[in-house]
Formats: C-alpha cells, structure tokens, sequence
C-alpha cells in the first residue's frame, strides 16, 4: 500500500501579538479578559497590514526554501480558508461590519490561490480552493491531496496552504476561544520522510449552518461528537488512544480540550498544550503549527503515533492519526 | 390514642394529596374504602384533579406548625376525626437552599407528626420518602440501610433524609411504615406526566440539544416507576399489609430497571419515531462522562456566564451527579409482600417509550 503524508510544513504568524488586557482595552472581546485567561489563553496573534494571501505566501517561501524545493516540483496546489473569501483585496480599512471589500462584482473572481500560484511562479500546479468548513478546511485540503496522490500517478507533489484573518476591528473573541490569524503550509508527498497519514474522517452537521444563531447547541453539539470522531478515527486507524504518544490540538480553549480528554479518556499528559496561551487559535492552521513546534521541541521521534483533531463551522469534526 | 367505635368510618388525611403521586392515592383511597379523604394542600396553581365527592379539600401549610394554619376548631375537628394519615407533602425540588428543603420536608414533617401524636382515634400513617436518601452511596442500598453515609447529592436528598431519622424517632409512639419511591416518570399506561420532574427537564434539554454530556455509566442501572405502580403499591401496603415500623423501598429494583446507555438510545429513538423532522437536527447522542468531566463542564458554563447554558444544567446538575453513584435498592421486604398480590413494577422500557412519546407530543404539558 502506498504511503503519503505530510513530508515538510511551516507557518506564519503575524509579529503583533496583543496581550488579553490590550484587546479587552481595545474592545476586541466579547466578555471579561478574565474568562478567556481562566480558560488558557494569553495572547493573539493579530495581522496588520498582512492579507491572508500574503501570510500564505510567507508560509510557502519559507516551505519551499527550507526544504529546497523548486516551484516547478509543484503539481497542485489546494487553497484552505474558513472565511469564505475568494477575494485577494486587502482588508484594510474595510467598511465597518463587512468582511470583504468589494468595489466591483468582479472581485469576486480575483482568487487568492491563482495569485500564490503566480507569485511564486508555481507555473506546473494546477490549483483549487477548499472552503466552508471553518477551522476544518486544512484537514479536508490534507485529505483531498492524499487521494489524490493515490489516484494520480503523475502528481508528486501537493502543495496545501490554509491562511485567515479576520476584518480588522472584528471581535477576536468567538464562543469563548480567542482567535488569531495565521497560514501554514505543507508539502505532501508519496512515501514520505515523516507524519504518514494512517487516517482521515470527517463528520459534517449542515442542520448548524447557521452558526450565528445556534451558538448555543453548537457548543453543546461540539462534545459528544467529538468524541465519537476521534472514537471513529481511531478505529479506522486500527489503534487505541494506548498507542497515541501526543495529541496534537486545535488551539481552542485548554478548558474544552480538558473537557473532551475526560469524554475520551485520554491522560492530559498527552495533549501538546503549550500553544494554547501564546498563540491561540488561528483559524487556518493550529494543528500544524503544533505539529511544527512539537517537532521542533523535540517531543516527536519516528513512528509516534499522532492524533490531530479539529472543529470547523459548518458544523464539521475533523480527525487524523499520522505516524510521525 | 383510642381504636375507633367499628361502626365509624375511617377519615383519612391525605397530605399532598394532588401532587403527582398524591392525587393517584386520594382517587384510590376514596374509591376502594369506605372512607372519608380529607386533603392538605397550600392550594397553589397546580391544576386540581376532578375531586370525588368523598374527599374534601383543605387549605394549610405545614410549615405553619401542628394546626396547619387552620382554624384551631377546624383542627381540633380534623383531629378528633382522623383514623388514618398518609403524608406526601414535600418539597421535591432537587436544588432548593437547604434551609428551604427542611422548612417543608423536616419541619413540616415534624409539624405533621405533632398532629398525629394528638389525634385520638389514629391507626396507621404512612410518610413517604424516596430511595435516593442513599444519598452518594454505590452498591446496593436495602430497606433496613439508613442513607447519607457518604454524602448526598443535592438539599432534597439530605431533607428526606432528616426527615426519616425525625420520623423513625416518631415511631416509637406512633403506628408509623415509611415508603421510599424511587423516581416517578409517568403513567405507564399512557405515558402521561403529572409532575415534571428532573428527568423530564433533562429530556427537553436533550431534545433541544442542550445536553451535552451526562455523568454515570453506560451499564449503570437507572431506577424509575410509573406512578400507576407507585400509588398501586403503596395503597396496598397501606391498606392491606401496613406494618408500623417498616421502611419499603417501591422501586423497579434491578429487574425492573434499564442501563443509562439504554436509556439514552430509546430517548433518541423514541424522538425520532414521534418527531421526524427532529432528525433533520442531528443532535447526538449526549457523551456518559465522569462526574469530574461533567463537573468541570458545569463550571465552564459557569464561568463563562452562558445564560441559556447555565440555565439548562442547573436545572438537571442535581440529580444528573446522583447518576455518577451507581446504585441498585434491595427491595427484598415490599417486593415479596407485593408480589404475592401480584404487584411488581415494569420494566422501564416497557413503557419508556410512551412517557416520551407524551413529553414530545404535548411538549412537555405545555400543548393541550
Ligand atoms: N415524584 C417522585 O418522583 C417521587 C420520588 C421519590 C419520592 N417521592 C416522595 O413522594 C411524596 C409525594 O411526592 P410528589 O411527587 O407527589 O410531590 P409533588 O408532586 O411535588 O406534590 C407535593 C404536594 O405537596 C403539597 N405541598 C407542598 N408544600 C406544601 C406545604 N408546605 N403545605 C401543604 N402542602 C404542601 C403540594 O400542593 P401545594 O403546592 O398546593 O401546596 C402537592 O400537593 C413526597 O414525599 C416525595 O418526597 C416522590
């Protein structure tokens, strides 16, 4: 059977990285400083002028120059956002409340991943967006490049970037998570030097799309199903929770992840938790980022085994054990 | 205390006689013996069951001490009348101030019990109380067991609990039998819920998708009656085979009862069957957590300050945690003596599915 994982990755994360007490006092929470510092977080990480393109292309050049990868070896590139944005524009200043700047319909068709492909002159990849599913659409982006590796002979290389912000001025405070903005970026490969993907799954609710209005059931929502992903997972993976060595988070609050690590069962031990406070959750990227630095720290050695879980809007649970 | 003249019938105080399980009582009570039914209650918005012509309704409020509030001549008169008293009133709300649950549960039972001392003519009472005064206690809980060694769960445990040592005190003078229900859910005839309780405030929550996550285990036993077979079982103890100085546990017991994983499948499937449309919302299954993770939940909530959150697991917190005390009550005395008259709860699952075919078809009583 071949093997295809994630064979290289990086991240960018922007350099202004307010404190709780900063943003409370710059209006940017919903509620008290104190909750979200009681439920672990410290600070954000906040884009000024960067636009999420910009942050993937950063993330991309540091990809392709670290691993010494020509853009030519590039096949296919898959574009994650949860943001439905297909616009390139810059963000700044927008008019007040609206995510997009549009000064024609025609925007609409300026596409963040074709100006990456340009800019970077990734001039052998085809290209697609993955979108609609929140902080999930990296995990979906992972997947689909898997399959797509196993199907297509011809392509070696795919090349998967997930980068947001939000709109300047926006609450960085949704359903008691503190949210930063960020990109990273993966090469994935056939036979790859590390981080094997040994399973997927993903499991989506539409009945809570309109998550405006549902937060409530959406927060209630989020456990039980969490835990019957991960459960699944597993299975499909053919391994317990014994055999995982770390569980590599999405960044939402350290209070939730305690909580689902009781649902599951799971020692606390296990869960990289140390990004938790000094970065919070981007949007695009949390697990990847974990992945990088857990790596970076040491933690990881050949062959441990690796649960990575995420939870998009949508509603959308996703799950992966990869062997490092 | 004198045995009534034979020719004289029995008067019979009926103490919360239109709370759930009280108005099942006072319709058998008037019905199968030649009595009279006299009815305490403080009368409040509780819709009153259509009264038969043998019982009278008075209005008093045991917390207002042995004469209930009445008229001291209609005490008095209450009092030189009374053969028989059956005490149901109680505070039955889980989460109540402590001071609160024993002003009705405890004193008020005192206040009862002063009564009874004084009426001439008494035979036999009869004080209802409820298992879970097992309180945090696991394993098997008996008859002859006195609970709260380890603790109780929520204030309406501890009161009952006091309440029984102050009548278990009582009987030394008075013909007195104490009968510990289990939890009520409905009429397993038809389903129907009189008194929504805990557990059906935790089916709306679950049906609303509110409910994330309850404490306990999978294979833990959950102990519920219908409330025909509470009044049933009771009213024959009473009648037929009161023994003073007894304690009766009127439970499902083991054979009656079901698993809380069970449980939480025929909720979801009995939502399903009833409110199609209800799939369409994909609520899942609530996660069977540890009581620490349920805890820590709560708390979350808490702290965060979620109004509608907060709401919905306050309103099941108290008896959700007694789920995490896995349990079975031994109801070894009151299951032989009922047996032989053919009397024995039904299995939960016999008639689970039509208690929550009613909460969903009349929207927990709120639909006509
Ligand atoms: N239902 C259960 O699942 C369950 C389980 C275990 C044990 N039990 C026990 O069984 C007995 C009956 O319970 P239940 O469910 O029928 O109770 P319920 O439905 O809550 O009814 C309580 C009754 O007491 C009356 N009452 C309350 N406070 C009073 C006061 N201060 N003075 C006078 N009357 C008062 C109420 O009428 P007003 O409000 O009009 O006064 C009502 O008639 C109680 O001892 C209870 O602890 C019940």
């Amino acid at each position: 059977m071949t093997r295809v994982g994630i064979d290289a990755l990086t991240y960018y994360l922007p350099a202004y990285a307010p404190t709780l007490s900063e943003l409370e006092a710059l209006g940017a929470l919903r509620g008290p400083a104190s909750t979200l510092a009681g439920f672990g977080f410290e600070r954000a990480r906040v884009a000024e002028s960067e636009s999420h393109v910009d942050m993937a292309m950063h993330a991309v050049r540091a990809l392709l120059s670290e691993t010494d990868t020509s853009p030519d070896e590039i096949n296919l590139v898959l574009y994650a956002g949860a943001l439905t944005s297909s616009s390139t524009m810059e963000c700044s200043p927008a008019p007040a409340g609206s995510v997009l700047r549009l000064r024609d319909f025609m925007d609409f068709f300026k596409y963040p991943v074709s100006q990456l492909q340009s800019e970077l002159d990734l001039s052998n990849a085809s290209v697609a967006g993955i979108d609609q599913q929140g902080c999930a659409a990296i995990f979906s982006s992972v997947r689909l490049a898997r399959a797509t590796l196993l199907a297509e002979p011809d392509v070696h290389t795919v090349l998967c970037v997930s980068a947001d912000r939000l709109p300047h001025g926006a609450s960085r405070e949704v359903v008691y998570n503190l949210v930063s903005d960020g990109a990273c970026a993966m090469l994935m490969r056939r036979e790859p030097k590390r981080n094997r993907i040994v399973a997927t799954h993903q499991v989506t609710k539409g009945a809570f799309w309109d998550s405006g209005s549902l937060e409530n059931e959406i927060i209630a929502a989020y456990f039980p199903t969490a835990r019957t992903v991960i459960e699944d997972t597993l299975r499909k993976a053919g391994v317990t929770l014994d055999d995982i060595r770390w569980v590599i988070p999405h960044n939402v609050s350290l209070r939730s992840w305690e909580i689902l690590l009781g649902l599951i069962g799971c020692p606390r031990e296990k869960l990289f938790s140390a990004n938790i406070g000094r970065v919070g959750h981007t949007i695009a990227a949390d697990n990847f980022i974990n992945l990088r630095d857990a790596a970076d720290a040491g933690l990881l050695h050949p062959g441990d085994l690796l649960l990575l879980f995420t939870f998009g809007y949508g509603l959308n649970w996703s799950c992966m054990v990869l062997e490092h | 205390m004198t045995s009534r003249p034979a020719s004289e019938r029995r008067t019979i105080l009926v103490t919360g006689g239109t709370g759930t399980l009280g108005a099942e009582l006072v319709s058998r009570l008037a019905r199968g013996s030649h009595a009279s039914v006299v009815v305490l209650t403080r009368g409040t918005a509780r819709p009153r069951p259509a009264v038969p012509p043998n019982v009278q309704m008075l209005t008093g409020d045991v917390r207002c001490g042995p004469t209930f509030g009445l008229d001291s001549s209609d005490a008095a008169t209450l009092r030189e009348h009374i053969t028989d008293i059956v005490h149901c009133v109680a505070d039955t709300t889980f989460n109540r101030p402590l001071a609160e649950a024993r002003a009705t549960n405890v004193a008020g039972t005192q206040a009862v019990l002063a009564f009874a001392k004084e009426c001439q003519h008494l035979e036999r009472m009869a004080c209802f109380s409820t298992v879970y005064v097992a309180g945090r206690t696991t394993g098997c809980f008996a008859e002859q067991d006195v609970g709260g060694a380890d603790g109780f769960v929520n204030s309406y445990e501890q009161s009952k609990a006091e309440m029984e040592a102050v009548v278990r005190d009582a009987m030394r003078e008075l013909p007195i039998a104490i009968y510990r229900l289990s939890t009520i859910i409905g009429d397993s005839r038809t389903g129907e819920v009189t008194g929504l309780n805990a557990i059906h405030h935790a089916l709306r929550l679950l049906y609303q998708g509110l409910a994330p996550m309850v404490p306990g285990q999978e294979t833990g036993l959950v102990d519920l009656i219908p409330v025909d077979f509470a009044a049933k079982a009771s009213h024959y103890l009473f009648e037929h085979e009161f023994s003073p100085g007894a304690t009766c546990h009127l439970c499902a017991g083991a054979a009656g009862s079901a698993t809380l994983g069970a449980l939480l499948d025929a909720t979801m499937t009995a939502f399903e069957r009833y409110r199609p449309a209800w799939r369409k919302r994909s609520i899942a299954r609530p996660a069977i957590v540890e009581l620490e993770t349920y805890e820590l939940f709560v708390r979350s909530v808490e702290e965060a300050g979620n109004q509608v959150l907060l709401q919905a697991t306050r309103a099941v917190q108290a008896f959700a945690c007694q789920l995490a005390y896995p349990k079975v009550f031994d109801n070894r005395h009151a299951g032989v003596v009922l047996a032989r008259a053919g009397i024995a709860a039904p299995n939960v699952l016999e008639y689970y599915d039509r208690v929550v075919r009613w909460c969903v078809e009349k929207n927990w009583g709120t639909a006509s």
